[in-house]
């Protein structure tokens, strides 16, 4: 007996030595490297910039790769040079001038041919990229994009693209109009080169780590799919010394309330998965919770041919209290919406400058409106997709429209469903819908052009030849505030005291996120993006 | 005689159940041990022509004394009970929003505590109940109709037929449960009271139909059966008479078997986040909310599973109470 | 039963081909562009090019039968969604996880399951027997959500200054120690039971009784035959509840993060990526099926005389 314990004793004090050790050891190199873990809240579908169509790719690549150019600071966002040295525009036709020192990661310059190459291959039939519709404002893309390769030799329409290599470093560029926002859309992640020698040598997986080839601050170093990821400073970066982290781990976790167990526990210095909202009262209160602005709306659409009296509507948009629903619902910070554009877009106050959607409810100005009515339409069927956020949302709105004596039926479906149910034109049994949008690009144009005639985004049913002449108008006025005075008159239409409104604002968007106070520099801008090469771990 | 499968059965997987998913493998390991032995049971009873009355008296003496089995009726009516009356004596509204009460813990006000729009969750859960028991009976109901007229036709008209219908059944059986539960589920897109039973019924029903053409075929070669074709009784009056109402002890047992399971899967389904539509919840569709709050307030997650967790034990006992009840052979405990 | 098994492996064939059309045809029942992610349309001209991509612009026999012809060569395809990945990849990367949690969560019940019905059995009608079936049955009713959301409840907020489990992902073995118990409990308590029934209907055989009034010593005839009657069901049981382990174990994997199959699947089907829908059923159908046919040839094997007796 007692010499079992002897042994115990001696085989535990063993294991604490080795541990202090192994410790004391790890925590020495720690020291020196800057390491920053953090969770991500999706695996990341697609590292080509071609074929990339969400966030958390986006981001990533935006941090691996160089873009043309960068946004500066909300709100206006302007362009600012980075892979693109210098710009000039005329009228329909850009040129850029790349920087030289931009150099991929096998030590190859990065010229315009890589780029003509890469936007080729983005808009080539063969390859299929969804994105392929933020190339059609360049002269002849849309053309070369649609062309059937097994009908037509399409290599004809390829010659025509308006994209072209002027010298090593040079790059011309036609577009189809004259488009105020091109040089800010160039910050896109479907601009990103790709390189060509890494495509043609490892076809569909020239983005796993051993095989990719990049130009940015950092590097994919390992990619656990739905795990992990690892990214490790690019020393060979033409500002490498101004860039501070070594080492970047992103944690995949999809769920939110694992996400927040494990930067309670110190595992993750940035939690960016999304928050549960019972959780967030008590985070509000750590200095570590962190609101970010946002360009995206979030709103309920009418269809229009089922609710036809414009005082319904208003009155149905007048009943609900935007402000009960952000602050006991969504809780995360997001701010009750008058109108659809946000107001953090450049112009966003002169455009927003009429619309009148109340932040709380106005249920005896809604009961006027009410009735004002002739012919209601009681019983309401309201379409969401489905996600607990949403279903919260609705849950709230029904009753809220109860107080107007409407019987709202909620109606959830899957989400690839419900895309398809919606339309345009939506299913008959649709009366009210819910969507969001977030920007591509940080114009107003970018979010009003949803509400055209022909516009794919546009459920509503509702048309107006006056709208689309402004917006059209505004496509072609390059002078800011001009353009601003444009989309106010198109914002009025929607949301103004005498507009349609076949939309009903609910709330603008924003971004959350947990921020260790170790980390300096983190921040999340308008377009969902945070560059890495400007944070520190101390 | 002409039918070797049934005295020993085509391959072991028959008998022990593929057991592919839970509610599967539970029922079915579970059913088929009681079949065989209700199903000779049954045999020696009619051959034995014991007046009818007397056999359903002594199966409910004999369940009477099973005690864990009373234990586990009453709980089960107890249950039954809460989720009929709650929500007639409750003078909360279950679906009137009220933020300022928004996630109060347990009290005596509010004995199930409240969600996050301040809903009273005691009449939510009786509620939910409703929704979960509705599904599981007419989802059991689908799959033993479904399981019969195939199991039944399959049964009675024997040789290529049931061949036919039986090699098909095999394909059904690969199709791993859940996954197929949500298959059946995506193509509805929404997703209500209707969708979920037939998605769960779809995705379940063969046991019920192999269960029923094996009772099928095993009667068809009891003497009284033949003597009744000797007779001159046509086909489809033999089925019913002699062959389905024979079944029918087997049939009670079996829905106390395929209950739960059933309800699992639709609280399964719905924590996937394909439950039926809101303001509307199932124990399922409670649980999923209360996952989303089960760091800040757990009592709504476990709630609702403790009620599934009472209806599986219940209905399970009372299952094993009625098999033995409705097969005198079982020594008695 | 060489016979036996080469004609049950020569089923697979066709019974695979019905499991690949019907999901075939379920998926193509379900409504839903796999290429439209967001709220954003696809022009017409890129839905065009994806559809010509991936086939989808042939009529649907056409696509089942380049379907079945790939999946005869063992290459799934490419996925429609992860564009930078092929189906074989993905199974690759998450069929392993999903494979070690099942045969660790088996490995577990029968670890613990075992000895605790042999208890039960042995203590019959004791205090002892009580509280582990009571055990049992609780264990066997929970469902897996909750045993799951207690355990990461109790050891990621109670208990995280005493304990250093994660409570997700799956990186290290004390990474899968939480999930095993989740999804090894419901089968602990099945195996459990099943061996304190068996063993008390052991008991009451002749044979057992004889061994015991010949003055065997006790401890022998539980070891020597008790025990090893009472293995069989275990034995061939285990088969398909690791068929089920492995294929139902969504709800495990996707409260815990785990990278594995099951977790995959569903957000597969809700992004309509045909391509690993389809892959995973067929690979998942093929462990079941696989798992049946084993069993079989277990329990034939195992003893022939056990298969006349309950029948």
């Amino acid at each position: 007996m007692r010499k079992t314990k002897r042994w115990v004793w001696w085989a535990g004090a063993s294991a604490l030595i080795a541990i202090t050790v192994v410790g004391s050891a790890i925590g020495a190199t720690g020291a020196k490297t800057q390491v920053l873990t953090m969770s991500i809240g999706a695996e990341p579908p697609s590292l080509d910039p071609g074929l990339a169509t969400d966030t958390t790719s986006s981001n990533i690549l935006l941090n691996i790769m160089e873009p043309l150019v960068k946004l500066g600071p909300a709100p206006e966002l302007k362009a600012l040079p980075a892979a693109a040295s210098s710009w000039s525009v005329k009228g329909k036709v850009v040129n850029l001038k790349l920087n030289p020192a931009v150099r991929w990661t096998n030590g190859q310059p990065v010229t315009s041919a890589d780029y003509v190459y890469s936007w080729l291959r983005t808009i080539s039939p063969e390859l299929g990229a969804d994105y392929a519709y933020q190339f059609y404002g360049i002269a002849g893309a849309e053309a070369y994009n649609g062309c059937d390769p097994k009908k037509s030799n399409c290599n004809a329409l390829k010659n025509k693209v308006g994209i072209k290599a002027n010298g090593k470093y040079g790059l011309t560029i036609t577009l189809t109009s004259p488009q105020p926002w091109f040089i800010q859309q160039l910050s896109h992640h479907s601009f990103l080169p790709v390189n060509k020698a890494a495509v043609a040598k490892y076809g569909n997986k020239f983005t796993e780590p051993q095989n990719i080839v990049t130009d940015g601050p950092f590097k994919l170093s390992a990619w656990k799919h739905d795990a992990s990821m690892t990214l490790t400073k690019n020393t060979k970066w033409r500002n490498a010394s101004s860039v501070k982290l070594d080492r970047i781990n992103l944690q995949i976790i999809t769920d939110a309330s694992t996400a927040l167990n494990a930067f309670k526990a110190g595992n993750i210095s940035i939690d960016t998965t999304g928050f549960n909202p019972s959780d967030i009262p008590a985070l509000k209160k750590t200095p570590e919770w962190k609101v970010y602005k946002a360009l995206g709306t979030y709103y309920y659409g009418f269809n229009v041919k089922n609710i036809s009296d414009v005082n319904q509507r208003r009155a149905m948009s007048f009943a609900i209290d935007r402000k009960a629903i952000v602050k006991y619902i969504t809780q995360a910070g997001q701010v009750p919406a008058r109108g659809f554009t946000p107001p953090g877009i450049a112009g966003g106050p002169i455009i927003l400058k009429n619309a009148f959607n109340p932040p709380t409810h106005q249920t005896a100005k809604a009961k006027q409106y009410m009735s004002q009515v002739k012919n209601p339409k009681k019983d309401i069927h309201l379409y969401i997709n489905n996600s607990p956020g949403h279903i919260n949302i609705a849950t709230a709105v029904q009753a809220f429209w109860k107080e107007l004596g409407l019987n709202v039926q909620i109606k959830v479906q899957e989400w690839k469903q419900y895309l398809e149910f919606l339309g345009p034109p939506p299913n008959s049994d649709v009366d009210v819908y819910r969507l969001g949008w977030i920007y591509d690009y940080p114009d107003a144009q970018n979010g009003l052009v949803l509400w055209t005639c022909g516009s794919g985004n546009n459920n509503t049913n509702w048309c107006n030849k006056k709208y689309d002449a402004l917006i059209a108008k505004a496509n072609n006025t390059p002078n800011a505030n001009a353009r601003y005075l444009l989309y106010q008159q198109a914002e009025n239409l929607l949301s103004g005291p005498n507009g349609d409104m076949p939309l009903m604002p609910i709330y603008w968007y924003t971004y959350t996120a947990l921020v260790s106070q170790k980390v300096k520099g983190f921040s999340i801008n308008p377009m969902d993006q945070w560059d890495y090469s400007t944070i520190s771990v101390s | 005689m002409s039918e070797p499968d049934v005295a020993t059965p085509k391959s072991a997987t028959e008998r022990r159940g593929h057991g592919v998913d839970r509610p599967l493998l539970r029922r079915r390991q579970e059913f088929e041990d009681a079949l065989s032995r209700t199903a000779s049971a049954r045999g020696a009873e009619a051959g034995a022509s014991l007046p009818r009355a007397s056999l359903w008296g002594d199966a409910f003496h004999r369940f009477m004394k099973n005690k864990a089995s009373v234990v586990a009726a009453v709980a089960f009516l107890a249950l039954l009970a809460f989720v009929i009356i709650v929500p007639f004596v409750s003078n909360e509204d279950p679906y009137a929003l009220d933020f300022s009460q928004a996630y109060q813990s347990p009290s005596w006000e509010h004995p199930f505590g409240t969600d996050q729009f301040g809903r009273d969750l005691l009449v939510r859960t009786a509620l939910g109940g409703r929704v979960s028991f509705g599904i599981g009976f007419a989802a059991t109901f689908m799959i033993m109709l479904v399981g019969i007229v195939y199991g039944a036709t399959a049964g009675f008209f024997g040789g290529q037929v049931d061949n036919a219908l039986m090699r098909f059944l095999d394909a059904l059986y690969g199709l791993p449960y859940l996954p197929f539960a949500i298959l059946v589920l995506a193509v509805f897109g929404t997703v209500n009271f209707w969708t979920m039973v037939v998605a769960l019924t779809v995705a379940s029903w063969f046991t019920a139909a192999r269960v029923v053409r094996g009772q099928i075929i095993t009667l068809k070669q009891n003497d009284y059966v033949r003597a009744a074709y000797a007779v001159g009784a046509r086909g489809p009056r033999v089925l019913y008479r002699h062959l389905l109402i024979n079944t029918l002890g087997l049939i009670i047992v079996f829905v106390f078997l395929e209950l739960p399971g059933v309800i699992l899967g639709e609280a399964f389904l719905s924590f996937l986040g394909l439950g039926i539509n809101p303001p509307k919840a199932s124990w399922g569709t409670l649980a999923q909310d209360g996952y989303t709050a089960y760091a800040t307030h757990p009592y709504i997650i476990v709630i609702p599973s403790v009620c599934i967790a009472w209806l599986i034990l219940s209905a399970f006992f009372i299952a094993d109470g009625l098999r033995d009840a409705l097969d005198p052979r079982t020594k008695e405990a | 039963m060489l016979a036996f098994i080469i004609r049950r492996i020569f089923w697979t064939i066709p019974v695979l081909l019905l499991v690949i059309l019907m999901t075939f045809l379920l998926m193509k029942l379900i409504k839903g562009n796999p290429f439209q992610v967001t709220e954003r349309p696809v022009p017409p001209a890129i839905q065009a090019n994806l559809d010509r991509k991936f086939h989808l612009d042939q009529p649907w026999w056409a696509q089942y039968l380049y379907y079945v012809r790939d999946v005869a060569t063992f290459n799934l395809g490419p996925s429609l969604v992860q564009r930078n990945q092929d189906v074989n990849d993905v199974v690759k990367e998450h069929l392993p996880v999903s494979i070690k949690l099942g045969v660790m969560a088996i490995l577990f019940a029968i670890v613990l399951g075992i000895p605790l019905g042999l208890y039960a059995a042995l203590r019959h009608n004791s205090v002892g027997d009580y509280a582990a079936m009571t055990f049992a049955n609780i264990g066997f009713a929970l469902p897996s959500f909750l045993v799951a959301t207690l355990l990461i409840y109790f050891f990621a907020l109670r208990l995280k200054d005493y304990t250093h489990l994660p409570t997700n992902g799956w990186e290290g073995p004390s990474s899968y120690v939480l999930p095993v118990i989740a999804l090894g409990i419901y089968p602990m308590t099945y195996f459990a039971r099943l061996v304190r029934g068996t063993v008390l209907e052991t008991m009451q055989q002749d044979y057992i009784r004889t061994a015991k009034a010949k003055g065997l010593r006790w401890k022998v005839v539980v070891g020597k035959h008790v025990l090893r009657n009472s293995l069989i069901p275990v034995v061939t049981a285990a088969g398909p509840i690791l068929g089920y382990l492995i294929t139902g174990s969504f709800i495990v994997e996707f409260i815990f993060g785990i990278p594995g199959i099951g977790r995959y699947y569903v957000t597969s089907v809700t992004g309509r990526d045909y391509s690993v829908v389809m892959g995973i059923t067929v690979l998942l159908s093929v462990i079941i099926i696989v798992a049946n046919l084993v069993v079989d040839i277990l329990y034939g094997y195992l003893d022939p005389r056990t298969r006349d007796e309950r029948t």
